[in-house]
Order: structure tokens, then C-alpha cells, then sequence
């Protein structure tokens, strides 16, 4: 990781930073939101893999195309959703990125490039090889990108996606955040293997590890990956280690596993990780980087308020929607 | 106008939709493979010759795979046929269809379409449990999806090019004994309707149900094989005074029903036939429809010719006693005479 | 078994009546022909026995309520019977003894007794409503099975056969109904229905057309209304009978003056002997005998075919407080002078009291009507249907009168008979009331 302020320059690396921020701070406020009783659905929070999203997606165009899972906020922050849109899906209002058709676990917005976020383990997979198939036929260049996690590469989904992508060749990435976690399930008690991405080689595909933590890291494996796809070499299986600080959701006390290992965990918080990297190999002053931060506190708060000012649903608008046209 | 087979008929719709646009593709099991034979029955056979491999698109046998794919491909602007070989099959891949394909237009809030067809021959035919099912029921209960069921080489054309040009998933069920299919692929007892199909453009509009026999006295509505089941029973019947109208609903969703109302209103007898088990299906479905509309036109019990509560047996004697007979029909329509 | 307590069919014009009130109680114990309940019916109060002894149960009627014609109210329960205690659904969870298992049991038994329902499809239903049919009608034709379309219009079919008589238009039950209710001559009608049969529409538009007529011609908008009484039980069979003599018959009424003398004489003379007898009783007695000498006023016009009845039972107009009541007495003209008198009296006081039977009132073939008592001389009585004639009596009157060619004070009475020209002309109708006249102006007569 020596090359990324020559490679990325100052204002690639400042606006991850801003993403990322942005995400850890939406779920800040979100969570606080939900305990105050204000958002009706249940969260999946995104706090701890933010450069994931972020170095993945710092790769992307608007037309490229991502699918998401139950942990969707940062894929859709970091695809460049609205936040307005995505706070006021979450509130059920009728400005949500859904009109209050999704909720937390669907936001998306094919208008940058997101379908519906999929929260069922691992059904995005195949559904990511069939964009990608589309991309070859009729948007080349372009590329199909994957968000799930270490417990969605045991679903079947996994294997038929991967299989086909790779013997079609098509251009796709298949991120594979693995947290250690599926749910409360630690990944040692599902998987025989040391690292999900041996598992690229069983379709002939390529396979990569990298700290998920490391928002320079994933960005530049991302950068290859999408660079293959989009020279039409075929799909790769990048695995982002990475940990997610929250629960699973937020009926989730952490039990099954230890505050140590959270600890240690926390100490390499991706967004700690970049701002440190910002002060010691950047121009960047820490005035910069609080700037920055007041600037996202701000689009926040202004997001909540969208939010809360937005009108309800109408119960009618249930009956909306169901086929197209 | 020539004259086709179903199986011939899908074959041309297939081809004409795809030479108009070139989003349209096939994917699906042994669909394409040089020396195959073009699907279970045929349907693509000859098909990657015109059209190349990629356009013709062998999958692994992987259901969930071949849907998924459908289904994202759609999303990203192209048209698939999918092709699933034996309808039991669609419960691998039941999760995509309910799940995604069902729901994305809907969790977008209607901004994400899903063009996608998908085509899956059902009924039975010798072939045991699990290849043999009748389940276009299961189907017309998940909101968002389209079902179809044509049962003549007209309509299996032009439904297949509505389909194709519709923006929603829609499931096209075909009956096997119905595909007129030819060579090692012929299926034992076969009806083989054979029809005369344009060779110039036209669509079935989906929705439209039609009226394949007039008669004043009992309505009967069949799908698929249970139509040409149901038309036979009605010659039967007029030989003693009793006239049926028979109807073939073409699309099951949407459904037709102010035809089936009216058909009811006139006759005030409704008899509904189906090849899939008896509770909760398609056919319930349809007598709660009639007592909620027709209730006051109604001048005998609606009743339902469906196969009993148990899997599709193997042995003939028993699928045969099992699929709707010809005579079960006159039994059940006599019975409210 | 339990007997069962039905309401009697009482030969009326109306198949519901008002149980007036129960005299027993759910749970007591009955004896054999003791009364157990009071029904009103169109012409009087009844009291209904109890057709066993026994515990009275499941008692499904309240006091004041309408009941059906052979509907059931109770049960009597023989001795030594275990029965539930009511016909109410329990309100507590049965406790699981014996006995309620018993109940639980019979409940079902008497479930299984009620009256089969009539199966009809909604189809027949409306087709059978569209053309008013009965439905215990069609029920009988179809001997049980489910109604359907084609069984309604079988049916429809097969009643014309019977009703070849083209002098009578078909007519549905319900348009019938209606007309005979309003005292309207279908007969005279051509209905709209299929094979321009009569339905209850067309009976509709005729009565409407009527009424109109009637609000128009006689409603002043500007009077305001005092109290409001509504036309029921005994006043609106009343009403019905009197519009239907009104339009159904050819009435002529005759008048005559008649010197009365000698019959007030002939009552005095009775008086004075001790043997109460009123004018009506003498009136009964003479009229029995005329009228056996001209039985066309002792007939009935049915369909086309005039009855001449053998016998002669005059009925007589009480005023009561329910309205006017016509009680019968039968065979009159085979009665003593006594027995009229003892059964003229007993009857009127039963009609007063309300407790006259239906039995009573029925099968009058005449009818006697006196206003002397209100000082009237000379009315117009409206025949009493289906019978031909009626004789209205007028006041006895002690007035300057020609007699034996003087003028002398003699009591004079004026008959008005009424009779229907339908059956019977002028001259025989006069010839009768010349009869009557002679023998009230020579009651000796009688005596021949």
C-alpha cells in the first residue's frame, strides 16, 4: 500500500473519506433514531465495513450496476443514493428512494445504477451474473457488481451465480464482505476452508483477499477486479476482510463473541485507518478533515428533516405498483 | 397458413421475437446443445443454428442460476425466455421467482422493470411425482408475476410474443400431451392439436380469455390439457340435451373474469377442471369468484374436476385415474342436472 | 313423544295472528284441553287448548308476537320425558353430565323435527320471485329435490294446463294475494307476465291508480289529522270485505215502509208470557222461513256457477268494540222461536267479548242487519260476500199511518234489502221482501 496518494491523488482520497464518513454517521443517527422509536423497521447496520462499500464503489460509474443484501445503507451511500432518499425510505415516507415500498433492507435506485437492495442470503448473486450478462450483451464496458457476505457464499445462490458468470465470462465482481459472522454464527463453524475466495478457484475464477478495512486496499483490488471485468477477462471473487462493530441487527447483544475481540477490531476502524492516513502521507490538516465532517453532520441532519417532513403513504399506494406500466 | 404443432408454434414465436430485438435470448438446459435436442420438447430446437450460442444460451443445470440470471438480466434491459425443462423444477428456483422477480417493479415503487419470460411444460405423462405437476396454481397466488396457459398453437405464438414484449415476469405453462412435439421427443398419448398459426405478425393479447364452445346450459372452464378434456365432454353431453359452453381462460393472471361471469350468468352452471390436486387451487379459486359475483345466476352448485389430494402416481392406471378424465366430467356435470 | 303446541289453522283470510298472551308459563304443568295461550285473529280472541298433559316447554313465542299458521310455540312434554328447558341457545357451557348430554341429544332430535327447508338455487330464486311463485308451491312440485331454473319453469309450464278456464286470466299467487287483500277484481284484468298472466305489478298500478283517484277526491290538504288509526285485525278484514262487496258485486237496494203493528203486538205478547225474545230473534225466525221459500237469495256466486245452498244461515251484525261482527247462526230455518232467541243472545255476547270462533262467523249464507236501535229508517247495506242478499231493518216507528181508511197510530217499520244483481233480478228480489212484508204486516202467517 505504498502507492495510494501518488496513484489516487488528494481529492479521490478526501471524497472516500467523506463517504465513509458519511455512512458511519447516517448509522450513527439512524440507530439513534430507531431507539428513540422514530424509524418503524428494524436495521442492519453498516458500521465497521464502510470501506468495503467505498473503495468498491470509488471504482464505479452511475450505469454500472450493484445489487445489496439486508445491509444495504453504505452500498447505497456509497453508489451515490440519496441520503434524502434513503433516510426517508427508512422513515416509510413517500420521498423514500422506494416510496415506503422497500424499507431499510430494500433501498436501491436504478437511477444510479441499484436495484432494490435483496435481503434474501445470497439471492443477489445469480441475479448480479444475470446484469452482467446484460452488460455484455448490450452495455459493454460496463459491469455488474456484488455486495454479500461471508454467509450468503453457503447459499446455493452463491455457487450458480459464480459457476455461470465464469463460464460465460462475464463481467462481474462478487464482493464478498466477510464480518466473521453470519448473523451470530462464527464463519470457523460454517466453512472448512480458511478464506471464502479459495472458493474462485472451483469455477475457474479469480480469487482475492484483502483487508476490507483498508479502504486503499479494497479500492485498488476493486480497480483490477472491474478492470478485468470490463476487458471482458471474466468475473473475480474479492473477499474484504473486515468486521462489523455492530450487531447484526438491532435486537442483537453481540454474545457470541468478545468485547476483546471487538476491541481489537475498533482499533482498526477503516475510517480511523484513512483519517490517520490522510494526517501522516497527505496534505490534509485535521481542520480539513473536521470540515469535512461538519459538512456530512450537516447533510444529515438535513436528511432527517427531509425525512420527517415528508408526507406518509397513502394506504391506497399499497395497491400501486405491483406490475409495471 | 401453415399449420403447427405447439412446440412449432413457440419455435416461430421465439424466432420472430428475437429477430425484431435484440434483446431477446433464450437461456435454459440443453436448449442449444449441437446434437441436441432443443429443449425437453423441442421448443428452441434448430434455434442456435440462426441465432449462435450466445443468444441460445446452454446453462448449467442450476434453476436457481438460471432464474437469477433471467431475472438480473431483465433488470438490466435485456428480454429472456427462459427455458425450465420440467415445471416441478421451478420449485428450485421458487426464491427467485417469489421473492425477486415478483417483487423488484414493487419494492422500486415502480421503477425497476423485469421483462422476463419464462417457460415451463407441466402435467403428467408417465413420468412419476417430480416430473409431473400441474402448478401454474401456485403461481397465480404470487402478485407481480403474469401467468399464462396456452392450449392451441395460436395462442401459444401469440401469447409467447405478448410475453416477450411485456414488461412484468411471465410464466408460460405448457402442456406436455399438448406440444405436438415430434421424434424421440413425441410423449405416449399425445393429443398433438395441431392448428393453423399466421405466418404473419399478430399478438393474443394476455388477459383475453375466449369462448372455444358455445352452449347455454353449464359452463365448463379448463386450462391446458383439461380444455380439449372438457371439449370432449361437452360433445358427449349434447348427446343428451345438455349444451356446454366450454372456456379456455388462455391467461390465468391476469384473469379473465367478466367472460367466465358472463358465461356463468347465461348458463347458471359452472364447472371448473383442472389437472392440478383439488385443495386450495385454481379451480377453488374461480368457484369463490363465481358464488362472490354470480352468486344470484347460479342454479346448481359450482363444481370442481381436479386430481385428488396426492402426488402425480407413476403407474398408468393410476395417473390415469388421477388426471381428469373425459368421463369424470360428464359424471360431475350430469350431477347438477 | 312430545306433543307439540301448534297454531291452529283457523280458516281465515290471514295466515298470521297475535298470540295475545300465554296463560302458562315455561315448566308448568298442563292438563289436556285447559287453555295455555290467547290468539287474536282477524275476526276474534281464541283461546288455543293444550293438546296433551304435560310439562309445557320450549316455549318459542312471546306474548304480543306474530305467528305463523301450523307454526310451533311449545312443546309438551309427557310425562317421564327428559327435555330441555328451553329452545334458547344455552348461555352457559353445558356441564358435562348426564343430562345435559340427554339435552344435548334431543336438542339435535328436535333439530332434525323442523320443517324441511325448501332448496332453491339463487337462480330459481329470482326467477320465482320475478313471477311470484310460491315457494312451498314449487317446493311440492319438485316433492322435495332442489329447485332449479329448469324445475321453475316446468312448473311455470304446468299450472296453465290446469287453468285451461280462459274465462279466468292465470294470475300469480302473490298478485293474488295482493288483489283478494284490497277487495280487487283480478278477474276482470289482463296481466303483463309471460302468457299476459297477472303479477303483482299489475295489481300495483291498479291499486295505485285507485288510491290516487281516491287521495285526489277526497283529501283536503288544508284539514290537519286529529289521531291516526291503524287499519289492523278486525278493521282491515273489514275494510277488505266491504271494498270487495263494493267492486265485486252488482248490489240494488230496495226500500219499503211496512206496518209493523201486529209484530210489535206479537212481541209484546211474548213479553207478557215471559219469553224474551227480541225483534232480531222474530226477524231470524221469519226470515229462516222465507228464505226457504226463495233460495235464489240464499246463494252464492262461485266462479260461474251460481250455489244455491241447503242451508239457511243468517247471519246478524253486532256492534262491537273491535268493529262490526257478523256471528252465524245455522240452520235457522229448522229452529224454534226459543232456541234462536238463546243462541242469538249467546252469540252476540260472545262476539262482544271478542271470544266468537272464526267457525262462528263462517259459512253464513245471509245476513240481517238492524240499525232500529240508532234510529235509522232507511240505509243501504252492503252485502255481506260471497252471499247474495242482505236485509237491513230500520226503527219501529209508532206514527200517523192510512189504515183500514183511516188514519191511525201504527208502528212502521222500513226494510232495505240489498241484494246482487248478478244472480238475481228485480222482480224475485222484490218478491222476497214483499214476503218478508207480509209477514211481519200478518205474523200469523208463521203459522202456515
Amino acid at each position: 500500500m505504498a502507492e495510494p496518494i501518488e496513484v489516487l491523488g488528494n481529492g479521490k482520497m478526501l471524497s472516500m473519506y467523506r463517504t465513509m464518513f458519511m455512512i458511519r454517521r447516517f448509522e450513527d443517527r439512524v440507530n439513534e433514531l430507531y431507539m428513540q422509536g422514530q424509524i418503524p423497521s428494524t436495521l442492519h447496520l453498516y458500521v465497521g465495513q464502510e470501506a468495503v462499500a467505498v473503495g468498491v464503489c470509488a471504482n464505479l460509474d452511475k450505469d454500472d450496476y450493484i445489487t445489496s443484501t439486508h445491509r444495504p445503507h453504505g452500498h447505497a451511500i456509497a453508489k451515490g443514493v440519496s441520503i434524502k432518499s434513503i433516510m426517508a425510505e427508512l422513515y416509510g415516507k413517500k420521498t423514500g428512494c422506494c416510496q415506503g415500498k422497500g424499507g431499510s433492507m430494500h433501498v436501491g435506485d436504478i437511477q444510479v445504477g441499484m436495484f432494490p437492495a435483496i435481503a434474501i442470503v445470497g439471492a443477489n448473486i445469480p441475479i448480479t451474473a444475470g446484469a452482467a450478462l446484460a452488460c455484455k450483451f448490450i452495455h459493454p464496458g460496463k459491469v455488474a457488481v456484488s455486495f454479500f457476505g461471508d454467509g450468503a457464499s453457503n447459499e446455493g445462490a452463491f455457487h450458480e451465480g459464480l459457476n455461470m458468470a465464469a463460464i460465460w465470462n462475464l463481467p462481474a465482481v462478487f464482493v464478498c464482505e466477510n464480518n466473521l459472522y453470519a448473523a451470530s454464527t462464527p464463519f470457523t463453524t460454517t466453512f472448512k476452508i480458511k478464506d471464502v475466495s479459495e472458493r474462485a478457484a472451483a469455477y475457474g475464477m479469480l480469487g482475492e483477499i484483502v483487508d476490507g478495512n483498508d479502504v486503499i486496499a479494497v479500492y485498488n483490488a476493486a480497480k483490477k477486479a472491474t478492470e478485468r471485468a470490463r476487458a471482458g477477462q471474466g468475473p473475480t471473487l474479492l473477499e474484504c476482510k473486515t468486521y462489523r462493530q455492530c450487531g447484526h441487527s438491532r435486537s442483537d447483544p453481540r454474545g457470541y463473541r468478545t468485547k476483546e475481540e471487538e476491541a481489537e477490531w475498533i482499533k482498526r476502524d477503516p475510517i480511523l485507518l484513512l483519517a490517520e492516513r490522510l494526517l501522516s502521507e497527505g496534505n490534509e490538516t485535521s481542520e480539513d478533515i473536521k470540515r469535512i465532517e461538519d459538512q456530512v453532520n450537516v447533510d444529515i441532519e438535513g436528511a432527517i428533516v427531509f425525512a420527517k417532513e415528508s408526507p406518509d403513504t397513502e394506504p391506497s399506494d399499497t395497491l400501486q405498483h405491483v406490475y409495471y406500466g | 397458413m401453415p399449420k403447427m404443432t405447439i412446440a412449432e408454434a413457440l419455435r416461430q414465436g421465439i424466432r420472430e421475437e428475437m429477430q425484431r430485438d435484440k434483446c431477446v435470448f433464450c437461456l435454459g438446459e440443453d436448449i442449444g446443445v449441437p446434437g441436441g435436442f432443443g429443449g425437453a420438447f423441442t421448443v428452441t430446437l434448430g434455434l442456435s443454428d440462426e441465432f449462435g450460442h450466445e443468444r441460445i444460451l446452454d446453462t448449467p443445470i442450476s434453476e436457481i442460476g438460471i432464474a437469477g440470471v433471467a431475472i438480473g438480466a431483465a433488470m438490466a434491459g435485456m428480454r429472456p425466455i427462459a427455458d425450465v425443462q420440467y415445471g416441478d423444477f421451478l420449485f428450485c428456483m421458487m426464491d427467485q421467482l417469489a421473492n425477486q422477480a415478483a417483487k423488484m417493479t414493487y419494492m422500486s415503487a415502480g421503477t425497476v422493470k423485469v421483462p422476463m419470460v419464462m417457460r415451463a411444460p407441466v402435467g403428467a405423462t408417465g413420468r412419476g411425482s417430480q416430473h409431473a405437476q400441474s402448478l401454474e396454481a401456485f403461481f397465480t397466488h404470487i402478485p407481480g408475476l403474469k401467468v399464462l396457459a396456452p392450449s392451441t398453437a395460436y395462442d401459444a405464438k401469440g401469447l409467447l410474443k405478448s410475453a416477450v414484449r411485456d414488461d412484468n415476469p411471465v410464466l408460460i405453462f405448457e402442456h406436455k400431451l399438448l406440444y405436438g412435439s415430434k421424434g424421440g421427443r413425441a410423449e405416449k398419448g399425445a393429443l398433438s392439436p395441431v392448428g393453423f398459426v399466421p405466418e404473419e405478425e399478430y399478438l393474443v393479447p394476455i388477459g383475453k380469455g375466449i369462448v372455444r364452445r358455445e352452449g347455454k346450459d353449464v359452463t365448463i372452464v379448463g386450462k391446458l390439457l383439461t380444455v380439449y378434456r372438457a371439449l370432449e365432454a361437452a360433445d358427449q353431453l349434447a348427446q343428451i340435451g345438455i349444451e356446454a359452453e366450454v372456456i379456455d381462460p388462455r391467461t390465468l393472471i391476469p384473469l379473465d373474469k367478466e367472460l367466465i361471469y358472463e358465461s356463468v350468468r347465461k348458463t347458471g352452471r359452472l364447472v371448473l377442471v383442472e389437472e392440478d390436486n383439488l385443495t386450495n387451487g385454481w379451480a377453488a379459486e374461480l368457484a369463490a369468484l363465481a358464488v362472490d359475483e354470480c352468486f344470484y345466476w347460479l342454479d346448481a352448485p359450482v363444481k370442481r374436476v381436479s386430481a385428488p389430494d396426492t402426488p402425480v402416481p407413476f403407474a398408468p392406471p393410476m395417473e390415469k385415474f388421477y388426471v381428469p378424465s373425459v368421463q369424470r366430467i360428464i359424471e360431475v356435470v350430469k350431477s347438477i342436472f | 313423544m312430545a306433543v307439540d303446541v301448534l297454531i291452529p289453522p283457523l280458516g281465515q283470510t290471514v295466515d298470521t295472528m297475535t298470540l295475545v298472551n300465554w296463560y302458562k308459563k315455561e315448566g308448568e304443568e298442563v292438563i289436556k284441553g285447559e287453555p295455555l295461550f290467547v290468539i287474536e285473529t282477524d275476526k276474534a280472541n281464541l283461546d288455543i287448548e293444550a293438546p296433551a298433559s304435560g310439562t309445557l316447554c320450549l316455549i318459542s313465542a312471546r306474548d304480543g308476537d306474530e305467528v305463523k299458521v301450523l307454526s310451533k310455540v311449545a312443546l309438551i312434554r309427557l310425562a317421564g320425558e327428559k327435555l330441555p328447558e328451553s329452545s334458547l341457545p344455552p348461555t352457559d357451557i353445558p356441564v358435562a353430565s348426564q343430562e345435559s348430554a340427554n339435552s344435548i341429544i334431543v336438542n339435535n332430535a328436535s333439530l332434525l323435527d323442523r320443517p324441511k327447508r325448501i332448496l332453491i338455487s339463487p337462480r330459481a330464486r329470482i326467477l320465482a320471485e320475478k313471477e311470484e311463485l310460491s315457494l312451498d308451491d314449487l317446493g311440492v312440485f319438485s316433492d322435495g329435490k332442489p329447485i332449479d331454473e329448469r324445475l321453475v319453469r316446468s312448473y311455470m309450464r304446468q299450472p296453465q294446463k290446469i287453468h285451461q278456464d280462459i274465462s279466468v286470466p292465470a294470475i300469480s299467487p302473490l298478485a293474488r294475494k295482493i288483489a283478494e287483500s284490497t277487495g280487487l277484481d283480478w278477474k276482470k284484468m289482463t296481466g303483463t307476465g309471460t302468457a299476459s298472466r297477472i303479477m303483482r305489478e299489475d295489481v300495483e298500478r291498479v291499486l295505485k291508480n285507485k288510491q290516487s283517484l281516491a287521495e285526489n277526491a277526497s283529501i283536503p290538504s288544508s284539514l290537519t289529522v286529529g289521531d291516526t288509526i291503524l287499519l289492523h285485525g278486525a278493521r282491515e278484514v273489514i275494510a277488505t270485505r266491504m271494498v270487495q262487496s263494493h267492486t265485486q258485486t252488482a248490489p240494488v237496494t230496495l226500500s219499503s215502509e211496512v206496518d209493523a203493528t201486529a209484530f210489535v203486538d206479537l212481541r209484546a205478547q211474548f213479553i207478557k208470557e215471559g219469553i224474551h225474545i227480541s225483534y232480531n230473534d222474530l226477524l231470524l225466525y221469519l226470515l229462516g222461513r222465507v228464505l226457504r221459500q226463495y233460495p235464489q237469495l240464499n246463494a252464492s256466486l262461485i266462479g260461474q256457477e251460481i250455489k244455491i245452498w241447503q242451508e239457511i244461515n243468517i247471519g246478524l251484525a253486532v256492534d262491537t268494540d273491535r268493529g262490526l261482527l257478523v256471528p252465524v247462526l245455522c240452520n235457522v230455518d229448522q229452529k224454534g222461536l226459543t232456541q234462536i232467541a238463546l243462541e242469538t243472545r249467546q252469540l252476540s255476547e260472545r262476539c262482544r267479548n271478542g271470544m266468537c270462533t272464526p267457525e262462528e262467523m263462517k259459512a253464513g249464507t245471509f245476513t240481517l242487519t238492524n240499525l232500529g236501535m240508532y234510529n235509522v229508517d232507511v240505509f243501504s247495506p252492503i252485502i255481506n260476500l260471497p252471499q247474495t242478499a242482505i236485509l237491513g231493518v230500520g226503527r219501529i216507528k209508532k206514527m200517523p199511518y192510512a189504515f183500514e181508511d183511516t188514519i191511525a197510530l201504527r208502528y212502521i217499520l222500513w226494510l232495505s234489502l240489498t241484494f246482487d244483481h248478478r244472480l238475481v233480478d228485480g222482480a224475485p228480489a222484490a218478491r222476497f221482501l214483499q214476503r218478508v212484508m207480509q209477514m211481519i204486516e200478518r205474523p200469523y202467517l208463521l203459522m202456515v
